[in-house]
Protein backbone atom coordinates (compact mmCIF):
# COMPACT_ATOMS: atom_id res chain seq x y z
CA UNK A 1 0.00 0.00 0.00
CA UNK A 2 1.18 3.49 -0.80
CA UNK A 3 2.13 5.80 1.96
CA UNK A 4 -0.66 8.35 2.32
CA UNK A 5 1.53 11.26 1.42
CA UNK A 6 2.59 9.49 -1.73
CA UNK A 7 -1.00 8.88 -2.74
CA UNK A 8 -1.89 12.51 -2.15
CA UNK A 9 1.04 13.58 -4.24
CA UNK A 10 0.08 11.22 -7.01
CA UNK A 11 -3.50 12.45 -7.05
CA UNK A 12 -2.52 16.08 -7.26
CA UNK A 13 0.01 15.48 -10.01
CA UNK A 14 -2.39 13.37 -12.01
CA UNK A 15 -5.66 15.26 -11.71
CA UNK A 16 -5.16 18.82 -10.52
CA UNK A 17 -4.66 20.41 -13.95
CA UNK A 18 -7.64 18.52 -15.37
CA UNK A 19 -9.88 19.59 -12.51
CA UNK A 20 -8.58 23.13 -12.70
CA UNK A 21 -9.40 23.47 -16.40
CA UNK A 22 -12.82 21.96 -15.83
CA UNK A 23 -13.54 24.41 -13.02
CA UNK A 24 -12.10 27.41 -14.78
CA UNK A 25 -14.62 26.97 -17.57
CA UNK A 26 -17.42 27.13 -15.04
CA UNK A 27 -16.53 29.91 -12.63
CA UNK A 28 -15.36 33.43 -13.20
CA UNK A 29 -11.91 33.67 -11.66
CA UNK A 30 -8.74 31.75 -11.10
CA UNK A 31 -8.53 32.11 -7.33
CA UNK A 32 -11.99 30.71 -6.95
CA UNK A 33 -11.19 27.83 -9.31
CA UNK A 34 -8.09 27.03 -7.24
CA UNK A 35 -10.15 26.94 -4.05
CA UNK A 36 -12.73 24.66 -5.61
CA UNK A 37 -10.03 22.26 -6.79
CA UNK A 38 -8.54 22.19 -3.32
CA UNK A 39 -11.93 21.54 -1.72
CA UNK A 40 -12.54 18.77 -4.23
CA UNK A 41 -9.33 17.00 -3.30
CA UNK A 42 -9.99 17.47 0.38
CA UNK A 43 -13.49 16.00 0.21
CA UNK A 44 -12.26 13.13 -1.90
CA UNK A 45 -9.37 12.55 0.45
CA UNK A 46 -11.60 12.41 3.49
CA UNK A 47 -13.99 9.97 1.89
CA UNK A 48 -11.45 7.85 0.06
CA UNK A 49 -12.24 4.88 2.30
CA UNK A 50 -15.84 4.85 1.15
CA UNK A 51 -15.00 5.24 -2.50
CA UNK A 52 -16.14 2.21 -4.44
CA UNK A 53 -14.08 1.24 -7.40
CA UNK A 54 -17.01 0.64 -9.74
CA UNK A 55 -16.49 4.15 -11.05
CA UNK A 56 -13.05 5.26 -12.10
CA UNK A 57 -11.09 7.46 -9.77
CA UNK A 58 -11.23 10.23 -12.35
CA UNK A 59 -15.01 10.06 -12.78
CA UNK A 60 -15.41 10.10 -9.01
CA UNK A 61 -13.22 13.18 -8.60
CA UNK A 62 -15.04 15.04 -11.37
CA UNK A 63 -18.41 14.23 -9.80
CA UNK A 64 -17.20 15.72 -6.53
CA UNK A 65 -15.85 18.75 -8.35
CA UNK A 66 -19.13 19.29 -10.18
CA UNK A 67 -20.99 19.26 -6.87
CA UNK A 68 -18.55 21.76 -5.40
CA UNK A 69 -19.18 24.11 -8.31
CA UNK A 70 -22.95 23.82 -7.96
CA UNK A 71 -22.57 24.37 -4.21
CA UNK A 72 -20.71 27.55 -4.99
CA UNK A 73 -23.56 28.78 -7.22
CA UNK A 74 -26.05 27.89 -4.50
CA UNK A 75 -24.14 29.69 -1.78
CA UNK A 76 -23.74 32.73 -3.92
CA UNK A 77 -27.44 33.02 -4.69
CA UNK A 78 -28.49 32.54 -1.08
CA UNK A 79 -26.06 35.06 0.35
CA UNK A 80 -27.63 38.19 1.85
CA UNK A 81 -26.05 40.30 -0.85
CA UNK A 82 -28.01 39.00 -3.78
CA UNK A 83 -26.32 39.46 -7.06
CA UNK A 84 -28.74 41.42 -9.12
CA UNK A 85 -29.02 40.70 -12.76
CA UNK A 86 -28.98 43.81 -14.89
CA UNK A 87 -30.44 43.75 -18.35
CA UNK A 88 -27.50 44.44 -20.60
CA UNK A 89 -29.44 43.39 -23.68
CA UNK A 90 -32.04 46.12 -23.47
CA UNK A 91 -30.58 47.97 -26.43
CA UNK A 92 -30.63 44.83 -28.58
CA UNK A 93 -34.24 45.56 -29.50
CA UNK A 94 -36.05 48.76 -30.38
CA UNK A 95 -39.36 49.99 -29.05
CA UNK A 96 -41.29 47.65 -31.28
CA UNK A 97 -39.04 44.84 -29.97
CA UNK A 98 -37.37 44.32 -33.31
CA UNK A 99 -33.62 43.90 -33.65
CA UNK A 100 -31.62 47.09 -33.61
CA UNK A 101 -29.04 47.45 -36.33
CA UNK A 102 -26.07 47.13 -33.97
CA UNK A 103 -27.34 43.98 -32.32
CA UNK A 104 -28.91 42.05 -35.16
CA UNK A 105 -27.36 38.67 -35.99
CA UNK A 106 -25.09 38.83 -38.97
CA UNK A 107 -24.25 35.91 -41.18
CA UNK A 108 -21.26 34.04 -39.73
CA UNK A 109 -20.30 32.31 -42.92
CA UNK A 110 -19.70 28.98 -41.23
CA UNK A 111 -21.41 25.63 -41.27
CA UNK A 112 -23.48 25.77 -38.09
CA UNK A 113 -23.72 21.99 -37.98
CA UNK A 114 -20.01 21.45 -37.96
CA UNK A 115 -18.25 21.47 -34.58
CA UNK A 116 -15.48 23.99 -34.10
CA UNK A 117 -12.51 22.67 -32.20
CA UNK A 118 -9.90 25.34 -32.61
CA UNK A 119 -7.88 26.85 -29.80
CA UNK A 120 -8.86 30.30 -30.99
CA UNK A 121 -12.56 29.53 -30.62
CA UNK A 122 -12.12 28.08 -27.14
CA UNK A 123 -10.17 31.05 -25.90
CA UNK A 124 -12.70 33.54 -27.29
CA UNK A 125 -15.50 31.49 -25.80
CA UNK A 126 -13.75 31.59 -22.42
CA UNK A 127 -13.36 35.36 -22.77
CA UNK A 128 -17.03 35.81 -23.62
CA UNK A 129 -18.19 33.64 -20.74
CA UNK A 130 -16.03 35.66 -18.41
CA UNK A 131 -17.69 38.82 -19.64
CA UNK A 132 -21.16 37.52 -18.86
CA UNK A 133 -22.82 38.55 -15.64
CA UNK A 134 -22.47 36.01 -12.84
CA UNK A 135 -26.10 35.00 -12.88
CA UNK A 136 -26.18 34.60 -16.65
CA UNK A 137 -22.99 32.57 -16.67
CA UNK A 138 -24.12 30.33 -13.83
CA UNK A 139 -27.42 29.55 -15.48
CA UNK A 140 -25.74 29.06 -18.83
CA UNK A 141 -23.11 26.70 -17.43
CA UNK A 142 -25.58 24.63 -15.45
CA UNK A 143 -27.87 24.26 -18.42
CA UNK A 144 -25.55 23.86 -21.36
CA UNK A 145 -22.43 22.40 -19.78
CA UNK A 146 -23.84 20.39 -16.90
CA UNK A 147 -27.17 19.44 -18.44
CA UNK A 148 -29.17 20.24 -15.34
CA UNK A 149 -32.93 20.58 -15.78
CA UNK A 150 -34.59 23.98 -15.59
CA UNK A 151 -36.28 22.89 -12.35
CA UNK A 152 -32.99 21.91 -10.72
CA UNK A 153 -31.37 25.18 -11.74
CA UNK A 154 -34.24 27.23 -10.32
CA UNK A 155 -33.92 25.33 -7.06
CA UNK A 156 -30.16 25.79 -6.79
CA UNK A 157 -30.32 29.49 -7.59
CA UNK A 158 -33.58 30.11 -5.84
CA UNK A 159 -35.17 31.81 -8.84
CA UNK A 160 -38.58 31.51 -10.47
CA UNK A 161 -39.15 29.71 -13.71
CA UNK A 162 -39.94 32.93 -15.58
CA UNK A 163 -36.77 34.44 -14.20
CA UNK A 164 -34.86 31.45 -15.51
CA UNK A 165 -36.13 31.91 -19.06
CA UNK A 166 -35.36 35.61 -19.04
CA UNK A 167 -31.80 34.92 -17.90
CA UNK A 168 -31.26 32.17 -20.49
CA UNK A 169 -32.52 34.55 -23.16
CA UNK A 170 -30.17 37.36 -22.13
CA UNK A 171 -27.22 35.03 -21.70
CA UNK A 172 -27.64 33.76 -25.26
CA UNK A 173 -28.08 37.24 -26.75
CA UNK A 174 -24.98 38.38 -24.92
CA UNK A 175 -22.83 35.40 -25.84
CA UNK A 176 -23.93 35.46 -29.45
CA UNK A 177 -23.02 39.10 -29.80
CA UNK A 178 -19.66 38.62 -28.12
CA UNK A 179 -18.74 35.67 -30.34
CA UNK A 180 -19.72 37.61 -33.43
CA UNK A 181 -17.63 40.60 -32.43
CA UNK A 182 -14.53 38.76 -31.31
CA UNK A 183 -14.48 35.54 -33.25
CA UNK A 184 -16.28 36.15 -36.55
CA UNK A 185 -15.34 39.76 -37.10
CA UNK A 186 -11.77 39.47 -35.91
CA UNK B 1 -53.85 43.14 -33.02
CA UNK B 2 -52.83 39.95 -34.62
CA UNK B 3 -52.31 37.29 -31.97
CA UNK B 4 -50.11 35.26 -34.24
CA UNK B 5 -47.73 38.13 -34.75
CA UNK B 6 -44.85 38.17 -32.27
CA UNK B 7 -41.84 40.44 -31.91
CA UNK B 8 -38.20 39.49 -32.45
CA UNK B 9 -37.58 39.81 -28.72
CA UNK B 10 -40.34 37.37 -27.97
CA UNK B 11 -39.30 35.04 -30.80
CA UNK B 12 -35.70 34.78 -29.61
CA UNK B 13 -36.97 34.19 -26.08
CA UNK B 14 -39.12 31.34 -27.35
CA UNK B 15 -36.21 29.80 -29.26
CA UNK B 16 -34.65 28.65 -25.96
CA UNK B 17 -37.96 27.25 -24.76
CA UNK B 18 -38.27 25.29 -27.97
CA UNK B 19 -34.70 23.99 -27.69
CA UNK B 20 -35.41 22.72 -24.21
CA UNK B 21 -38.74 21.19 -25.18
CA UNK B 22 -40.66 23.51 -22.88
CA UNK B 23 -42.69 25.47 -25.42
CA UNK B 24 -46.48 25.54 -25.42
CA UNK B 25 -48.28 24.50 -28.56
CA UNK B 26 -49.57 27.98 -29.27
CA UNK B 27 -46.14 29.55 -28.79
CA UNK B 28 -44.60 26.95 -31.03
CA UNK B 29 -47.02 27.96 -33.76
CA UNK B 30 -46.37 31.68 -33.45
CA UNK B 31 -42.62 31.07 -33.35
CA UNK B 32 -42.80 28.97 -36.48
CA UNK B 33 -44.68 31.70 -38.28
CA UNK B 34 -42.19 34.33 -37.16
CA UNK B 35 -39.15 32.28 -38.14
CA UNK B 36 -40.73 31.73 -41.54
CA UNK B 37 -40.72 35.44 -42.29
CA UNK B 38 -37.85 36.83 -40.20
CA UNK B 39 -34.41 35.90 -41.48
CA UNK B 40 -32.65 37.56 -38.53
CA UNK B 41 -34.44 35.44 -35.96
CA UNK B 42 -33.99 32.37 -38.11
CA UNK B 43 -30.28 33.10 -38.07
CA UNK B 44 -30.38 33.60 -34.31
CA UNK B 45 -31.93 30.17 -33.96
CA UNK B 46 -29.14 28.59 -36.00
CA UNK B 47 -26.44 30.40 -34.07
CA UNK B 48 -28.08 29.50 -30.78
CA UNK B 49 -27.99 25.84 -31.75
CA UNK B 50 -24.37 26.23 -32.73
CA UNK B 51 -23.48 27.80 -29.37
CA UNK B 52 -25.18 25.05 -27.41
CA UNK B 53 -23.37 22.34 -29.31
CA UNK B 54 -19.98 23.97 -29.08
CA UNK B 55 -19.92 25.15 -25.49
CA UNK B 56 -20.31 21.69 -24.08
CA UNK B 57 -16.90 20.29 -24.80
CA UNK B 58 -14.61 23.22 -24.48
CA UNK B 59 -10.97 22.65 -24.00
CA UNK B 60 -8.43 24.89 -22.33
CA UNK B 61 -4.88 24.20 -21.43
CA UNK B 62 -4.28 26.07 -18.21
CA UNK B 63 -1.90 24.83 -15.58
CA UNK B 64 -2.39 25.06 -11.87
CA UNK B 65 0.65 26.75 -10.39
CA UNK B 66 3.19 24.60 -8.55
CA UNK B 67 2.60 26.74 -5.51
CA UNK B 68 -1.07 25.81 -5.35
CA UNK B 69 -0.29 22.16 -6.02
CA UNK B 70 2.10 22.10 -3.09
CA UNK B 71 -0.45 23.82 -0.90
CA UNK B 72 -3.07 21.20 -1.75
CA UNK B 73 -0.64 18.35 -1.04
CA UNK B 74 0.11 19.86 2.34
CA UNK B 75 -3.57 20.24 3.15
CA UNK B 76 -4.19 16.61 2.26
CA UNK B 77 -1.22 15.41 4.25
CA UNK B 78 -2.19 17.35 7.31
CA UNK B 79 -5.76 16.08 7.22
CA UNK B 80 -4.60 12.48 7.23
Amino acid sequence: MNKPSLQAEEWVEKYSDLLYNYTLQRVSDKGLAEDIVQETFLSAWKSRETYKSDASEKTWLFAICKNKIIDHYRKKSSSPVQYAEVDTTDHFFDEAEHWTKEAQPNEWGINYQQPVETKEFYSILAYCKKKMQDMQRNVFVMKYMEDLSAEEICKVLNISSSNYWVIIHRAKLQLRKCLELNWINS
Amino acid sequence: MNLLNISCKKATYLVSKKEQGKIRLFDRLTLQIHLGICSLCKRFEQQSGFMIKNTKHTHTDEKLSEEVKERIKEVLDSSY
